[in-house]
C-alpha cells in the first residue's frame, strides 16, 4: 500500500451486489466489507446475536401482561398440538374429517381460531407441552411464548447473515442489534401471537428468494418458507408484491446489461423489457415455479383444516380478513373505526415508534446508497437493496389505501422494519467512514488502519446503544412508549396516539389489587386473562372476575379501566355504579395513565 | 429517552397542587384538567370534589369559578378566553383559578325527563343517564327512535329565561361505528321551532344556545334518526333554560 493509498478516502461501501453481464446466473460476487473476519468468527457472532436475542426476548416477556388475543391462541395451541400427538401415536380416527374439525375448525367463523393459520399455534402448543408439562423448565405462559422469542432470534440472525453476506460485518452487527432493539418488535417477540413470527417468516422468504436468484437449490427452500409464512399469518399473501417486481427488475436489467455488452440491444425499450422478462423466466423458471407450487402445498400440508373442502376453507379464511371488523384505534387525536383512514398512518406511526437513532441512521444509509445505486443502474444485478425496499413497500402499502384496518398499528407492518434496520446499519458505517475521512483532512494520523473499524465501533455503539436504552426504557409498556420525535410517551399522548391495546397492561395493577379488600373485580379488557393471572399466582386469591359490562360492574367491589380513548365509556359506567369519579390508583408509564383502579365506596 | 417522563409531574406535585385547591375550593366550583389524557391522575387527587353531575355537565357556563390544573403548558377548553384570577405552580402542575359570570339555570330538562310526555316510535328510552358522547361524559336524556323515525318529548309549563342551552350527540362508540347514520334534535317553544341540530357519528357533543322569551312555556325536543338504516341511534341530549 502506497502512502497515497493509505491516505486516500476510504472506498465507498458497496450497496449492491453487481454481477457482470453474463447469460448465466452469476454466483454471489465478492464484496468489500466494512470489516473483515474469518468465517468462523462471523458464525460465532451470529450465534451470539441469536442466543442473546432469544434470552432477552424470553426474559423480557416475563414482565409483560397477557394480551387478549394470546388467550385465544393458547387455547387453539393446546387443541392443535393434541391432534398432532394423536396422529403421531396412531390414535383411532384422528385423521378423520370429524376429528380434524373438532381440533381445527367448526361451523363458526372463529371456531378453534380457524380464521388464523396454525403454524405458530402448533409450535405454542408443543412448546407448552415440552417446556412446561414435560421438562418443567418454564412457566406455562413462558412456554407458550417461547416459539415467538425463538422466531425473533431467527429474524435477528437472518438480518445479520443477509447483511454480512452483502455488505460487511460492521453493517451486519449494527443492523442485527437495531433489529433486536426495537421496543415494539421485542414486545411482540414475547407474545404467543403471530406478528413477530410473520416478520421473521417474511424476511426469511425474501432471503431464500434472493439466494435463489443465483443458486437454484434455494428456490425449493424459498417455496417452502413462503408456505410456512402463509401458515403463520395472512400478511404473507403480500409477499408476491415484493418478490414479483424484483424478479421482473432483475430479469429486465440483466437483459439490458447483456444487450449493452454484446451490442444486441434492439427494439423499443418496452420490447427489450419484455424480452428480458421472457429470458429471465426461462433462465430462472425454477424460482416462480417453486414459489407458486411449494408455497400453497406447504400451507396445506401444515394446516389440516385445509385437507378437505380446501377451496371453501381457504376462501373462508381470506374472507374473514377482507371483511374484518374495524376495531377502534386512536390516531392523531381521533378515534378511527371506519374507513377511510388517513393515508399516512403507517408512515407517521413508524416515525414515532422506531427508535429515533435507528431512523436517523436509516435515513443516512438510504441517502448514502442511492447515488451508488444510480451510478450502477446500467449493471446487471441481483442486489438486495431494491428487494428490501420492495419488502418495505409491500408491507406498508395496504395502509395507504385508506381501507385497510389500522388497529394494531406497527405490528401489522413489522415485516417492513428490518429493511430500515439494515439501512441503518449501512448508514452507521457510512457515517463512521465519513467521519474518519473528515477528521483525516486535518489530522492525518486519524487515517490509521484501525481508525475505520474503531469509528464503526463507536458509531455503532452509539446508535445501537441509544436504541437499546430506549427499548429497555419502554419495557414493559412499549405500546405506550413513543420515540424522541414524538416526545416520549407524554408526547405520544399529546399527539393523541394510541395508548395501548389487548389489555396487557392490567398486569401492572395486580399487585395493587392485592392490597385492597378482596371482592369481585370488574376486569374490563383483561377479562380473558383474569383466570390465567389467578392460576399463575400473579393475582392474589379473592379477586374473581365480576363479569361483563354493566352487570359485572354492578356486582363488583373493585373495577379497572384500561385506558384507550374508546374505553372512556367504561369509566363512566363505573362512575354511575360507584357514584364517584375518583379512582384509588392510576398506573402510569412515564406519567401517562394506562390503567385506573376504582373501589366501590 | 430515559427522561421522557420528566415532563410529567410526580404524585408529590399533584398532591401539593391538590392541597392548594382544597384550601380555597368551595362546593360547586368546577375543576378541570389539561391535557385531557391526564384526567385520571387529576381525578385521583381531586375526584372527591367532582360530583358526577359536574363531570357530565352540558357545558361550563353555570360555574362561576373554574379551577384548572394543567401540565406541559396545556389549557382546558373550559377556560378559553378567560383570564386567571390566581395562578400557582407545583412541580410542573399549574393551578389557575378563573371566574366568570355564572349562568343561572331555571330549568334543567334532562333530569326531568320522566315528567315529559313522549310520542313517536321508539325502541327504548327516554332515560336519564351518564353517557359517553364524543368520548366525554354527559348527563343526558337518552332515547332510541325507531330507524327513520322521530320521538318527541314535551315539557309543559316550564320556566324559561332569556336563553336555552342545548347539547346533543350520539352515545356509545360501538353503535356509532356499526351504524353511520346521523340523528337530529329539533327544539321548539310553544310550537315555534328554535333550532335543529345535527349529530353525526363523528360530531361528538354538539352545543348551541338559542334566545328565548322569559316566562312559562311548552318546550318540545324531537329526536329523529335519519334514514332507513338509522337503527340504534342513541340520541343523548341535555338542555338548560338560563336566566
Amino acid at each position: 500500500m502506497t502512502p497515497h493509498d493509505r491516505f486516500a478516502p476510504p472506498p465507498e461501501p458497496p450497496v449492491e451486489l453487481t454481477t457482470v453481464a453474463t447469460r448465466a446466473p452469476a454466483p454471489l460476487p465478492p464484496v468489500a466489507p466494512s470489516l473483515t473476519a474469518p468465517s468462523w468468527l462471523v458464525r460465532v457472532i451470529g450465534l451470539v446475536l441469536f442466543v442473546a436475542t432469544l434470552v432477552i426476548a424470553v426474559e423480557a416477556q416475563r414482565d409483560v401482561g397477557l394480551a387478549r388475543d394470546e388467550l385465544v391462541y393458547m387455547g387453539a395451541a393446546d387443541s392443535y398440538a393434541r391432534w398432532w400427538i394423536d396422529v403421531a401415536t396412531g390414535k383411532d380416527h384422528a385423521l378423520t374429517e370429524q376429528q380434524i374439525t373438532a381440533h381445527f375448525g367448526g361451523p363458526g367463523l372463529t371456531d378453534h381460531n380457524r380464521e388464523h393459520p396454525p403454524l405458530m399455534k402448533t409450535f405454542f402448543g408443543f412448546s407448552k407441552i415440552v417446556l412446561h408439562d414435560k421438562l418443567g423448565v418454564a412457566s406455562r405462559i413462558t412456554a407458550y411464548r417461547a416459539p415467538s422469542a425463538l422466531m425473533h432470534a431467527l429474524l435477528v440472525l437472518i438480518v445479520f447473515g443477509w447483511t454480512v453476506a452483502v455488505w460487511g460485518l460492521g453493517e451486519a452487527v449494527i443492523a442485527a442489534l437495531l433489529t433486536l432493539f426495537l421496543p415494539r418488535a421485542l414486545f411482540h417477540a414475547g407474545l404467543a401471537c403471530f406478528d413477530g413470527p410473520i416478520a421473521t417468516m417474511w424476511v426469511a422468504t425474501l432471503y431464500c428468494y434472493w439466494r435463489a436468484l443465483d443458486r437454484a437449490r434455494w428456490a425449493v427452500l424459498a417455496g417452502i418458507v413462503w408456505g410456512l409464512a402463509l401458515a403463520t399469518k395472512h400478511n404473507a399473501l403480500l409477499l408476491p408484491f415484493a418478490i414479483a417486481p424484483h424478479f421482473v427488475f432483475v430479469a429486465v436489467r440483466d437483459e439490458l446489461a447483456v444487450g449493452r455488452g454484446d451490442g444486441s440491444l434492439r427494439g423499443s425499450w418496452f420490447a427489450r423489457c419484455l424480452r428480458g422478462l421472457g429470458r429471465g423466466l426461462r433462465r430462472r423458471w425454477y424460482l416462480p415455479m417453486a414459489l407458486i407450487i411449494l408455497g400453497p402445498l406447504t400451507l396445506i400440508a401444515v394446516w389440516p383444516w385445509l385437507w378437505f373442502d380446501t377451496v371453501a376453507h381457504v376462501l373462508a379464511w381470506l374472507k374473514f380478513h377482507t371483511n374484518h371488523v374495524h376495531y377502534n384505534f386512536e390516531y392523531l387525536g381521533e378515534n378511527w373505526n371506519a374507513p377511510p383512514f388517513p393515508w399516512h398512518v403507517a408512515v407517521v406511526t413508524t416515525l414515532v415508534t422506531v427508535p429515533a437513532a435507528t431512523l436517523a441512521a436509516a435515513a443516512i444509509g438510504v441517502g448514502a446508497q442511492l447515488p451508488v445505486a444510480w451510478r450502477q443502474r446500467a449493471v446487471a444485478t441481483t442486489a438486495p437493496g431494491l428487494c428490501l425496499f420492495l419488502s418495505l413497500a409491500a408491507s406498508l402499502g395496504p395502509f395507504f389505501l385508506g381501507s385497510t384496518p389500522i388497529f394494531g398499528a406497527e405490528k401489522h407492518w413489522e415485516a417492513a422494519i428490518p429493511s430500515l434496520c439494515i439501512a441503518a446499519g449501512l448508514g452507521a458505517v457510512w457515517a463512521a467512514r465519513a467521519a474518519i475521512t473528515a477528521i483525516g483532512e486535518w489530522w492525518p494520523r486519524a487515517r490509521h488502519a484501525v481508525a475505520v473499524p474503531l469509528a464503526i465501533g463507536v458509531v455503532g455503539t452509539l446508535v445501537a446503544g441509544a436504541a437499546a436504552i430506549e427499548t429497555a426504557h419502554a419495557h414493559p409498556y412499549p405500546l405506550t412508549h413513543y420515540n424522541a420525535i414524538a416526545g416520549g410517551a407524554p408526547g405520544g399522548a399529546d399527539l393523541g396516539m394510541n395508548r395501548q391495546f389487548w389489555g396487557y397492561a392490567a398486569r401492572g395493577v395486580l399487585r395493587f389489587l392485592g392490597t385492597q379488600p378482596p371482592g369481585l373485580v370488574y376486569t374490563h379488557d383483561a377479562s380473558p386473562a383474569w383466570g390465567v393471572y389467578a392460576r399463575e399466582h400473579l393475582l392474589a386469591p379473592g379477586y374473581r372476575d365480576a363479569g361483563w359490562e354493566e352487570g359485572g360492574i354492578a356486582r363488583s367491589k373493585l373495577a379497572i379501566v384500561i385506558h384507550e380513548l374508546h374505553f372512556n365509556r367504561h369509566d363512566y359506567l363505573i362512575w354511575s355504579s360507584y357514584q364517584t369519579v375518583q379512582p384509588v390508583y392510576v398506573l402510569r408509564f412515564d406519567g401517562v395513565p394506562i390503567v385506573s383502579v376504582y373501589r366501590r365506596p | 429517552m430515559i427522561g421522557a417522563g420528566a415532563g410529567v409531574p410526580s404524585d408529590r406535585a399533584w398532591a401539593a397542587a391538590a392541597q392548594h385547591v382544597r384550601a380555597s375550593h368551595h362546593r360547586g366550583e368546577l375543576i378541570v384538567f389539561a391535557p385531557a389524557w391526564i384526567d385520571p391522575v387529576g381525578r385521583l387527587h381531586l375526584g372527591d370534589l367532582i360530583p358526577i353531575d359536574m363531570a357530565g355537565r352540558l357545558d361550563s357556563a353555570r360555574y362561576g369559578v373554574i379551577w384548572e390544573l394543567s401540565i406541559r403548558g396545556a389549557r382546558a377548553p373550559e377556560t378559553r378566553g378567560l383570564r386567571p384570577t390566581a395562578s400557582a405552580r407545583f412541580g410542573g402542575v399549574t393551578v389557575r383559578r378563573f371566574e366568570q359570570p355564572a349562568a343561572e339555570v331555571l330549568t334543567d330538562f334532562a333530569p326531568q325527563v320522566a315528567r315529559a310526555t313522549v310520542s313517536g316510535a321508539r325502541v327504548r328510552g327516554p332515560d336519564y343517564v351518564l353517557a359517553e358522547v364524543g368520548f366525554s361524559p354527559h348527563r343526558c336524556a337518552q332515547l332510541v327512535p325507531a330507524a327513520g323515525g322521530a320521538v318527541t318529548l314535551t315539557f309543559a309549563d316550564v320556566t324559561l329565561g332569556s336563553s336555552l342551552a342545548i347539547g346533543v350527540g350520539l352515545a356509545d362508540v360501538f353503535t356509532r361505528r356499526d351504524v353511520r347514520a346521523p340523528a337530529t334534535l329539533t327544539v321548539a317553544v310553544d310550537g315555534r321551532e328554535l333550532a335543529t341540530m345535527r349529530a353525526g357519528v363523528d360530531d361528538g357533543w354538539v352545543r348551541r344556545t338559542v334566545a328565548t322569551t322569559p316566562g312559562t312555556a311548552t318546550v318540545t325536543f324531537t329526536a329523529a334518526a335519519i334514514g332507513p338504516r338509522s337503527s340504534n341511534r342513541l340520541v343523548c341530549f341535555a338542555a338548560e333554560a338560563r336566566r
